[in-house]
């Protein structure tokens, strides 16, 4: 078995951003949402990662710490959101949350 | 580990360049200490406290203007200081200021912990002023998602509002997937510029000047322009420009009044800050892709903007669309800013004469609001100018400089930004915007139409559906009082500012 290339892993990932991308687009459930929004940063930091192996520069790496740092406040935060709406209005269907129109 | 290295580094972390922000920090986290310590009945002064340090900060930054950083990178290439980004510094702080002075008002409506709105306004007007000077990609992206993530708890804050709480979870959701395109975006720039194959690659390929030096030594590169597409599409959700304004009428109508100003002013000249930036320096290489891009945007916002605000009721739906249509004509001068110098002092006299005329409307609101902040018709402001002359004519004036007529600064705007559109020879979405002026004068006049001269007709059978005003405190009326006055004053006089700009 040959070793992975670069390329293999640019397409891995931007096949799981698109899916990140589609599932936030075309789901209806709030979870399933946040777990698509969740996979795209994997889908940028797997690219990162690997980028930075391959071209041999170091900041790929480092910028990878940020990026699960702030996708960890990112969820901290939108859980409580889904949390307090879901207390309030027991649903976490996209469809049903229609409070704002004109 | 070799310890020279590590120290040359430290030496370049010049602390004293970013000292405004470090003191929105330390005021942030001394309001919460605050909160522990003082009694109950002095916690009615903490956002006394929160507004006096921001005025503090803001007239430091303004006695220290020309700073010794002043065209220098620190922190090893992370920030760059520039008289630009010291104008938007003290753009992002007067813009918190005026926030604060809003909340008073607003949140003294509402059942609510008071202290962490403040704690969050500070530490978002810390990281905007981070991302003006921003010449990193880790740099943007960490201060731009401190912006972001605040802004989720900021609009979400009314939690025992449903609005409130749906408008948090739609901007959460539309937030993080502009965060993901962004990022996406940065990473095949990163990943293309340190590509030892190409000429000029570089090892630091998420500093903006590597960057831009190793563009232009690629200036067709198809994975380097679906890097810069996917960055343009990140940063234009922030700005709510078309096609991904889609939010924007929603978060507006359900954040409380002041976020909604924040949103409204702070986040999209953040969004702006940052597209100039990018699209004038970085990107310049790719004039040929960027340019087409924010035309077609331009366009299609101004067009889209003023269309859907000719049928809103709602206030906050209305100049949240309206404020779309203010994001397309400042795009107009950041796709003139490219060739002409000009521009981007427009640009900025555009960004200063809208906070102006937005706030004096968003402080006329929070006094008109209930405690329902989501539910402001047009219909509550009937009859206003009879029983408040004060708020209405603030409301006249403010409405009046958005919509641009002169003699007020909303029109200088608009007429620099013409100007230099002119210059740049981008005629036909020049009679756009124009046509997009005249649409604009129309729904404005409708909101002051239905506070001058509709009478209020009480409804025989049921109560009164229009919440009570709140009376004006001096300190509100004295600051809404002030923004009238420099909406008509910088209409005539433009001063120094008006003077630095055209210098440019």
């Amino acid at each position: 078995m040959t070793p992975a290339t670069l390329n293999d892993y640019v397409l891995i990932s931007a096949v799981l951003f698109a899916i990140g991308f589609f599932g936030v687009l075309l789901r209806r459930n709030t979870l399933v949402i946040f777990m698509s929004l969740e996979l795209m940063l994997v889908a940028s930091t797997l690219a990162l990662v690997a980028f930075s192996r391959f071209n041999g520069t170091m900041d790929g790496n480092v910028f990878v710490f940020f990026i699960l740092t702030v996708a960890a406040a990112e969820v901290a935060v939108g859980l409580a959101i889904i949390v307090a709406l879901f207390r309030k209005r027991h649903t976490v269907q996209v469809d049903e949350l229609n409070t704002l129109k004109n | 580990m070799n310890l020279e290295v590590v120290k040359l580094a430290a030496a370049d972390n010049q602390w004293g360049a970013i000292f405004p922000e470090l003191m929105l920090a330390c005021i942030a986290l001394a309001l919460l200490a605050l909160e522990i310590v003082l009694p109950k009945k002095l916690h009615a002064y903490i956002p006394d406290f929160a507004l006096s340090g921001l005025v503090g900060t803001l007239a430091g930054l303004l006695f220290n203007f020309r700073s010794a950083a002043l065209g220098h990178d620190t922190f090893n290439g992370l920030l760059h200081h520039s008289e630009a980004g010291q104008v938007m510094r003290a753009f992002f702080l007067l813009v918190a200021i005026l926030v604060c002075v809003l909340a008073r008002v607003s949140l003294a409506k509402q059942k609510m912990p008071r202290i962490e709105f403040y704690h969050l306004v500070l530490i978002v007007t810390g990281a905007m002023m981070l991302l003006a000077q921003s010449n990193h990609f880790v740099m943007l992206f960490v201060a731009l998602e401190t912006v972001t993530i605040g802004f989720y708890i900021l609009v979400s804050y009314f939690r025992t509002s449903t609005a409130s709480l749906e408008a948090g979870l739609k901007y959460l959701v539309m937030g993080a997937l502009s965060s993901g395109l962004l990022l996406f975006g940065i990473v095949l720039l990163y990943g293309v510029a340190g590509n030892p194959d190409l000429p000029a690659h570089t090892a630091s390929a998420m500093n903006f000047k590597a960057l831009a030096q190793f563009l232009a030594a690629n200036p067709h590169h198809f994975l380097a322009s679906a890097g810069i597409v996917l960055v343009l599409a990140g940063v234009a959700f922030k700005i709510g420009a078309f096609p991904f304004q889609i939010w924007v009428p929603d978060v507006y109508q359900g954040a409380p009044t002041p976020v909604t100003a924040f949103l409204a002013v702070g986040s999209k000249a953040a969004g702006f800050a940052v597209l100039l930036i990018l699209a004038r320096d970085v990107f310049a290489a790719y004039a040929w892709l960027v340019t087409p891009v924010l035309i077609a945007m331009a366009a299609a916002t101004i067009i889209f903007g003023n269309l859907a605000a000719l049928t809103q009721h709602n206030v906050k739906r209305l100049i949240g669309l309206s404020g779309v249509s203010h994001a397309g004509f400042l795009l107009l001068g950041v796709v003139a800013a490219a060739t002409v110098p000009m521009a981007q002092g427009a640009i900025y006299f555009y960004l200063f004469a809208y906070l102006i005329a937005s706030f004096a409307v968003f402080g006329v609101m929070t006094h008109v609001a209930g405690a329902n902040d989501s539910d402001q018709d047009l219909d509550h402001y009937a009859g206003l100018a009879k029983e408040s002359p004060f708020l209405a004519a603030v409301l006249a004036i403010g409405l009046g400089s958005l919509a641009g007529i002169p003699p007020l600064a909303g029109f200088m705007g608009k007429l620099f930004i013409f100007i230099s559109a002119f210059q740049g020879g981008a005629r036909w979405l020049l009679a756009l915007a124009a046509a997009g002026v005249v649409i604009s004068i129309y729904y404005y006049f409708g909101w002051i139409k239905a506070a001058f001269f509709e009478q209020w007709m009480p409804p025989a059978d049921t109560a009164d559906p229009r919440p009570a005003r709140t009376p004006v405190s001096f300190v509100s009326g004295l600051t809404l009082g002030s923004l009238a006055l420099a909406s008509v004053l910088l209409g005539f006089y433009q001063g120094p500012l008006g003077q630095w700009l055209t210098m440019k």
